[in-house]
Formats: structure tokens, sequence, C-alpha cells
């Protein structure tokens, strides 16, 4: 195949990749709505498969099956943890405006040097898995152009070498889309649905082959395994052995894991481009599906590559290998172009988060803490941003394209992908630890990210030096200067790893060990305690703008983010925050620490954490932390516990007082509805008496010749009836003046219950003799002391007796006044031959106005306050009322007093003395 | 909140049913060929998306309102 042809191709479909990415970010309607979707979010994840699934993973699975399938399961075991530390990582990450790993370890630990560590690691981890890119896209321009002799790129001269050209493309089209322009929070939609079609395209690209090997080349997948099954060395890659996989095995399942999270460009796709959280809801079924998908034809791809090519083709190159040798060139560019995809896929999201971070968290601190330079008073800095991450673009492709003519050759794609992975899996324990241990420091994070990437270097990088013989290959075999411990493959004596496997062990153990030492040992400053609070505990994040008390005026920060943002975007954002706030953004000039917060942050998102840091505390005024309040920062949890657990007590609480109300309330409306009885009866009761009075009056005043015996007859009337009032209204007096005064008597004295009701039936003698009703007296206990108050005791028998008059039948009536002990009491009963009362009435009689029948009919005996005194007074003398049914038929009234203690000898009359 | 625990708890025990089901030894318990086809190759390709069907039917089986407006996006 020419080729011009396939570069022309190859620049076409970049070409048309840019137009994608510059439509997305300009159109409107259906188009960019994609910019913002799950399924966009999800296919841009899937830039981790790069060039190294495509061909790296076909080269794996032909000479050893289905090892390289841990690089694949230890993403889709991650994302089941998702809801736990991805969710936590964007959480976080959204509310700090984190825009890169460094930034995130940098914020956390509120170190600029940790963030600074964080990205030369990251850099120098990387810069092998970028050569391996451009290795990839050489080696398969190379064999497309030769046929199927893949030459090895170091022997070419320099200006026909592919790779070359590769990284030169490739510099421009991550400059044009990874820093065209800066967004403040580090968005790039154009580039996510760019990507999002490229992992699209890679994965049709591999799907096409795996059918064409298949049905093309096989007579199905079933007839593919079992020609390969028939040759022995494919058939032993299968059978069963008991320790086929080990260690290694889940070494690669550990560090996939940790690299979904840590490879920066992971990190840029999952969490700075994540625009809305419930994406990740998708994503965490979605994307392990990708994965599933993309990889199921790897093997039988590898498997009929092995069955149909000579033993001697390079295994890297076999997917484009196998469609030239079966005379499908189409197809072939068809595979060139998945791999370039997901090589350009792969080189562009990493350098632009590479330039991100070595802008934000090594350049930008040096520059601006140089005061020579003066950047910090310069008007507009947008475009040194840009070209400082233009020339980091740059820098990056270069190493990556040194290291591939020097070193790469010697090693397989996955072997190089993996060392990246094992150098970027430092990061984990700090960024775990950081977000889910309190007392993780920054110290702790600092050594043991150091020792970890010491080991990885001693144990893979300065190896992979030595095997191309910078080193010498005696530095391999027999340790540094002969020390058989040393040796990098088998540190310690511990043999029998493959080197990857190896390098995890010791480079995580020896990080995770320093880190929880260090951490352990060491002391937390307050700062750092506060700060751990604040991420340990995500939703306290809006809280960091108290841990530093910070004031600042409006127009100095605004004149330093325009500088870094551009004024529009700027001017755009602070009035965006302000109306949130409610604030006018012209009058403005004030800003309190949440809006010192604001601008750090927005800043941040263009400079990165520490940069900004930096340069905001150049303005503002900061105040110490008082310790109280530190405390309350850090007692937080313990706070909302306590909190969580009074606002259940007063919620228990709330529920009692409630039940009270109600129950106060229906109290209060059963007393409404007396108080409406009363006022309609006490209406009734005062009518009745003064319109007789008034009709009597006015006929004597009117007819003045009437005969003398009814004028007689009427002034009795009238006397009778003022008397009846005078009787209401003193008994309405007497009642409220008891009600008054509640449970104590108006006196207390020692009372002869005898003398009372003695005195009592000479008072209702003539009313029992007008009715012609019989009075039996029956004292049986004489004296018979209480403590009480003479008068009213007699009030309530006189009243008694009245009931048993009024309601005895005239003539034929008998009623019983009797007194005696019992028990600690004595009892005074009074009962009739009258109609009785009805057991469900006994207890209403005893309230207001309550008179049995209907009071509005016939002739009303009395007010109906009778018994109702009566009841109060007995009450208040500490005894009881009843009413019982007698055998005859009538009522008795029974009334229960306590017995004085240790009663006087003498007291006859009451009152007799005061005790 | 007290439904999106749940969530969260299944998917971590998916985790490590996966990732007991997925690592040696179990692993290594399957070998030889199924069918004629790598009984090895099967059993991890079904393990694998019956564990995604599994956090599928977790995330969206019982799904709320909220994320309706989610489903928008995705069918251009």
């Amino acid at each position: 195949m020419s080729q011009q042809l396939i570069i022309v191709a190859a620049v076409a479909y970049l070409v048309l990749l840019f137009a994608v990415a510059y439509l997305a970010e300009h159109s409107t309607g259906r188009f960019s709505r994609l910019t913002g979707s799950s399924l966009v979010y999800t296919l841009s994840l899937a830039v981790y498969c790069s060039s190294w699934t495509f061909n790296g993973g076909v080269g794996r699975a032909s000479q050893s099956g289905l090892d390289f399938l841990p690089i694949y399961l230890g993403p889709t075991l991650a994302f089941l943890l998702g809801p736990i530390l991805i969710r936590k990582i964007l959480r976080v990450s959204l509310a700090n405006r984190i825009t890169s790993i460094a930034d995130l370890i940098g914020a956390r630990f509120n170190s600029g040097g940790l963030a600074a560590l964080v990205t030369v690691i990251a850099v120098i981890g990387l810069v092998p898995y970028i050569a391996l890119q451009l290795k990839s896209i050489s080696t398969g321009f190379a064999a497309l152009t030769h046929s199927s002799e893949a030459a090895h790129p170091i022997v070419q001269p320099l200006l026909s070498d592919g790779a070359l050209w590769a990284a030169i493309v490739l510099t421009v089209f991550a400059m044009l889309f990874g820093s065209r322009s800066i967004h403040p929070s580090e968005h790039h939609p154009g580039m996510m649905v760019a990507i999002a079609l490229e992992s699209f395209l890679k994965f049709v690209c591999l799907s096409a082959i795996g059918l064409f090997v298949g049905y093309g080349l096989f007579d199905g997948f079933g007839d593919l395994f079992a020609q390969a099954m028939e040759r022995p060395d494919i058939a032993a890659i299968f059978e069963y052995r008991p320790d086929r996989y080990g260690y290694n095995w889940i070494a690669m399942t550990f560090l996939a894991m940790l690299a979904i999270f840590c490879l920066p460009r992971q990190f840029q796709v999952m969490v700075v481009e994540n625009v809305d959280e419930r994406h990740l809801n998708r994503a965490l079924w979605l994307f392990p599906l990708y994965l599933l998908a993309i990889n199921l034809f790897v093997l039988p791809i590898a498997i009929g590559g092995r069955v149909l090519l000579a033993a001697d083709t390079d295994p890297d190159n076999l997917v484009l290998t196998l469609a030239l040798a079966t005379g499908q060139p189409g197809l072939a560019l068809i595979a060139f172009l998945g791999g370039l995809s997901a090589s350009a896929s792969m080189v562009v999201v990493e350098t632009t988060a590479l330039s991100v971070m070595v802008c934000n968290d090594v350049v930008m601190p040096a520059l601006l803490r140089v005061k020579a330079l003066g950047l910090a008073r310069k008007a507009d800095l947008t475009r040194l941003l840009l070209w400082v991450r233009r020339i980091v673009m740059i820098a990056v492709m270069a190493l990556g394209y040194f290291y591939m003519r020097h070193d790469s050759a010697q090693f397989a794609l996955v072997s190089i992908g993996l060392m990246s992975f094992v150098a970027v899996a430092q990061f984990a324990p700090a960024i775990v630890g950081g977000l889910f241990w309190r007392g993780a420091s920054k110290a702790g994070a600092f050594t043991g990210i150091s020792a970890g990437v010491l080991v990885w270097a001693y144990t893979l990088l300065l190896p992979s030096f030595a095997r191309s013989g910078a080193l010498g290959i005696g530095f391999i075999a027999d340790g540094p200067l002969g020390l058989e411990l040393l040796k990098p493959y088998a540190l310690f004596g511990l043999a029998g790893l493959d080197p990857v496997t190896h390098s995890t062990f010791w480079s995580l153990l020896a990080n995770v060990g320093a880190f929880l030492a260090v951490s352990l040992a060491g002391r937390q400053s307050p700062l750092e305690q506060a700060r751990a609070a604040l991420f340990v505990d995500t939703e306290n994040l809006d809280e960091v703008a108290q841990i530093w008390r910070r004031t600042a005026r409006v127009p100095d920060l605004m004149s330093l983010v325009s500088r870094f943002l551009g004024k529009e975007k700027a001017a755009a954002a602070f009035a965006n925050w302000a109306h949130m706030r409610g604030v006018d953004p012209t009058t403005a000039v004030e800003a309190d620490a949440e809006t010192v917060l604001f601008y750090e942050r927005l800043l941040a998102g263009v400079i990165g954490a520490a940069s900004a840091r930096v340069l905001v505390s150049a303005i503002v005024e900061e105040e110490q932390l008082g310790v109280d309040e530190m405390m309350r920062i850090l007692d937080e949890t313990s706070r909302i516990i306590e909190a969580n657990r009074q606002l259940e007590d007063k919620s228990r609480a709330l529920e009692a007082a409630t039940a009270e109300l109600r129950e106060a309330n229906a109290q209060l409306q059963v007393l409404d509805r007396l108080k409406d009885d009363f006022v309609a009866t006490v209406n009734h009761e005062l009518r009745t008496p003064l319109a007789s009075i008034r009709a009597f009056s006015e006929i004597l005043r009117d007819h003045p010749d009437l005969p003398d015996e009814e004028k007689h007859e009427f002034l009795r009337i009238v006397v009778t009836e003022s008397e009846r009032l005078t009787r209401l209204i003193h008994q309405l007096l007497d009642l409220s003046k008891i009600e008054a005064s509640g449970a104590i008597p108006a006196q207390r004295a020692v009372v002869n219950l005898a003398a009372v009701i003695r005195e009592s039936t000479a008072a209702m003698h003539q009313v029992f003799a007008a009715r012609e009703v019989e009075l039996a007296l029956r004292i049986e206990a004489d004296p018979a002391l209480v403590m009480g108050d003479h008068d009213r005791l007699v009030q309530v028998v006189i009243n008694l007796l009245g009931n048993a008059a009024k309601f005895s039948p005239a003539g034929a009536g008998l009623a019983t006044l009797r007194l005696n002990r019992a028990g600690r009491e004595f009892e005074i009963s009074v009962s009739d031959n009258g109609p009785g009362i009805p057991a469900g009435d006994r207890e209403i009689v005893f309230e207001r106005f309550r008179q049995l029948g209907d009071t509005m009919s016939g002739k009303p005996q009395g007010a109906g306050l009778g018994l109702a005194i009566s009841q109060r007074i007995v009450t208040q003398h500490g005894g009881r009322i009843w009413i019982e049914g007698t055998a005859g038929g009538g009522a008795t009234f029974r009334i229960r007093l306590a017995r004085m203690q240790a009663a006087p000898a003498t007291a006859k009359n009451a009152p007799a003395g005061v005790s | 909140m007290l439904r999106r625990t749940a969530k969260r708890d299944r998917l971590v025990g998916l985790f490590i049913a996966g990732a007991v089901l997925l690592n040696p030894p179990i692993l290594n318990l399957v070998g030889g060929t199924l069918f004629g086809w790598p009984a090895l190759y099967l059993y991890l390709f079904g393990t694998w998306a019956v564990l995604i069907g599994a956090t599928a039917f977790i995330m969206e089986g019982r799904r709320s309102g909220s994320s309706s407006q989610d489903d928008d996006g995705d069918n251009p």
C-alpha cells in the first residue's frame, strides 16, 4: 500500500475528528446536546483502551491466552466500588475545582510541593506510555508500507521515521484540542465528543476485524477454536493447569483497579470533564460493558492469527499483518486507523492532562514566585498560560519520542504500559487514604509516594535502561556491584514473580508502609487536621471558607482573576455568583471569606489549586484561626451526631407536647361548649324572673285601680322572683369564688359534722314541712370532727337536703340524712324516694347548669348550680361526693370527708379553734 | 437515603463476588474446552457479563424519576 494513501487517510481521519470536536463546541441544537450526555461520558472513559488494547492486547493473547484480561477486569471491579470511591473523588474535585490528579493530592494535603512531586512522577511514569503509542503507530505504518516485514524504527533514517511524523501530527492535534483557550474548570467538551467518537470507531474497527477473522478466514468461531485446538502449542494455553495464574494475574487486576482513577488521562475524562455526577451511575455498568465488548474478539483474532501466520510475526502487529497476509488491504487500513484512533485519543488526553499538571503545579507556581519577572502584576496572563501548556505538550511528546527511539523496541507493548501503571499506582494510597482517613498527613503522603516511586524506579525503570545497554545487563543479572540481594528483578531474594508483579509488590509495600508509618508517628498541625476533616467529611466542603477567615477587596480579586481568565469571563462568573448570593455585583467592594474562596476556586480551575493559593494569599488579609474554631471543625462529625441525637430528643418531646396540646384542645372544646351552655342558661335563668318582675310591675303601674288582693298577690310574685334572682346571682358569685380560690377552703378549722347536720336540718325544717316530706335524721357519730369550713359544709348539706325535698313526691316523700364513720372517713348520706337519677347521668349532674330533663320546658326548679357548688366545696375539703341509686328507686348522695387526725377531746361547736 | 445505601452495599457485594470469581485460585479451576471453545474464555466473559448485568440491574432497575432527564441526552 502506498505511503501517501496511508498518510492522507490518517490526516483526513484526524481532521474529521477535529471537525467533530469543533462542531460539538460551536453548534447548537441536537448535536451540542451530545456533549453533556452520559453516553459521551462513558465513551470518553474508554480512552483507557489505547493502542495497547488494540495491538498489545492481541499480541499478548496470541502468546499466552487470556492474561491480558485483568487490565480490563480491574476497572470493572473498581467501578463496582464507584459509588464509594469515584463519587467521593468527583464531589471533592468539584467542590475544590480540582483540575488534575496532582491538584487533588496537593489540595488534600495543602502542599504545592506534593503536587509538583506527583506531576514529575506522572511525567516520568507516562513518557514510556506515550512512547508506546508512537511505537505502535510507527510499526503499524511500517507494516502497512513494507508489506509484512515490520522494520524496526531504530534502523530507519530520522526523516522517514513514521513515529516522528506521528509525534508531530499528534502534538499539533493535542495543542489544537487541549490548549486552544483557557476554560475555567478545564472543560473540553469538543475534545470529549471527539474522544467518544474515537472510542466508538476503535470498537467498530476491532469488531469488524474480529468478525472478518471469524467468518471470513474461518467457518465461524467454533471452527476457529476447533482448528486452533488441533495445534498442540495453542491447545496447551487452554488446558487445565491448577497453577496457571497466580500472583501475576492478581497483581495486574489490582494495578488496573488503581490505574483507572490514577492515570492522569482517566482522571481528566472521569473527574475533570465530568459535568453531571449522575453520568457516573450510567457509566458504572456501561463502561465495563464497553470493555467487555471491545475485548470480546481479541482472543479469537489472536488465536486466528497464530493459526494462520508464520510463527515469527511480531505479535504486536498481528492485527495488521493478518489483514495484509490474507489479501485485505482495505481491512488493514481500517485496522491501522483503529489503532491510530486508540493512540491519538490516548496521546491527546494524556498530554493535555500532563500539560495542565505541569503548567499549574510546577511551572506557574515557580514563575509566580520569581519576583523579578513581575508576573503577579502583569495584565493578561491567559496567553502565557496557553504557551506554557503548549510547550509542555511539545516537551512531553519529545521525551516520548526519544524514549521510544532509545529504548522501547526492546519491550512488548504491554510491558511498557504496565510500567506506567505501576508508576501512577503510587498515587493511590495518598488519594484513598487522603479521602477516607483523617489521620493521613502531608509528611506521610510525601514519604509514601517518594518511597514507592524510588522502588519503582529501581525495580522497573532502571532495568529497562539496563536492558537497552545503558547500565549494562549485569545490573539485572547480578545486582548492582554484584550484590545479589539487590537484584532489581528479585529484590531481597524475592524470585518467581514477573518484573511488574515484583515491582508492584515492593513499591506499593514501601509506599503504603511509609505513608501509614509516617502519618501515624507524626503530629498533624491544627490546620492540617482541619483540612483532613474537610476532605474526609465531604458534606462539610463549603465550610472550608471558615477555616481561613480571609477578607479582601473585590476589585483586587477581580483584576487578579481577569488576568488569567479574561475580563468578560471573570465578570460573568462574578455576576453569576453575586446573583446567587443576592449581592449587587456593581457595588460589592468587601469580599468575605466565601467570596475569596469563590475567586480562589475560579482561579484554581484555570491554574490549579497551588498557584491559585499563592496568588490569592498575596492580596488577602488572613486571620489566624482561633483554637476553639479549629476544635469546632474537628468535632464536626461528633457535633453532627450530637445534633442528630438532640433532634431526635426534640422531636420526641415535640410529639409529647403535640399530644398534650391535642388533649388540651379537646378539653378546651368541651369547656367552650360548656361556656356556651352556661351563657345560654344564665341568659334564660336571669331573664325568666326578670321578665315576670317587669310584667307584674307594669301591670301594677298601669292599673292603679286593681283590687287590693290582686295587687298584693302581684307584689308577692315580684318579691319572690326578686329573691330568686338574688339567690341565683349569689350562687353564681359563690361558684366563681370557690373556683377562684382553688383547692384551699376559705377557712380551716375543726368542724363537727354532727353540728353541721343539726344546723342544716333546722334550716330546712320548714321546707320539708311545706312539701310534706318526712325527714329522718340518723347521727351515728358525734362528735364527727373534720378540718374545714363550717359554713360551706352547711351549705352543701342544705343543698343536698333541698334537692331531696324537691324531688321527693309531695305528701308521701321520705328523706333520710345519715352521718356515720366509714374507716378513716366520715360519711354523710342523703337519700330520697324520688324518681332517682339514671346511672349514666350521675356524673354530669355535678356540672354547672346541668339539670336533668329539658331545662327550657317546665318551671325551672333551680339554677343548676347547687350540685356544682357542692362538689367543688367537697373537693376543696379533700373529700368525695357521688350518687348511688337506692332500693326504693330514689337517689342517695354520699359525701366522704377524712377524719381529723388525733381528734381533740371536745369541739362541739364549730368553729372551735384553729389547729 | 436508605435506598441509596442499599444500592451501594449491593455493589460492594458484587465487587467481592467479582474479585473472588475472576481471580485465582477460583480461576484456575476452569480449563480445557467446552463445546469446542476454550472453557476459560467462556467462563471469564460469562462471569464478567453477569457482573455487568447485575450492576446495570441495580443501577437502572428501580430508578428514581430524577434520572429520567438523563435519558434524553443519550438518544440523539
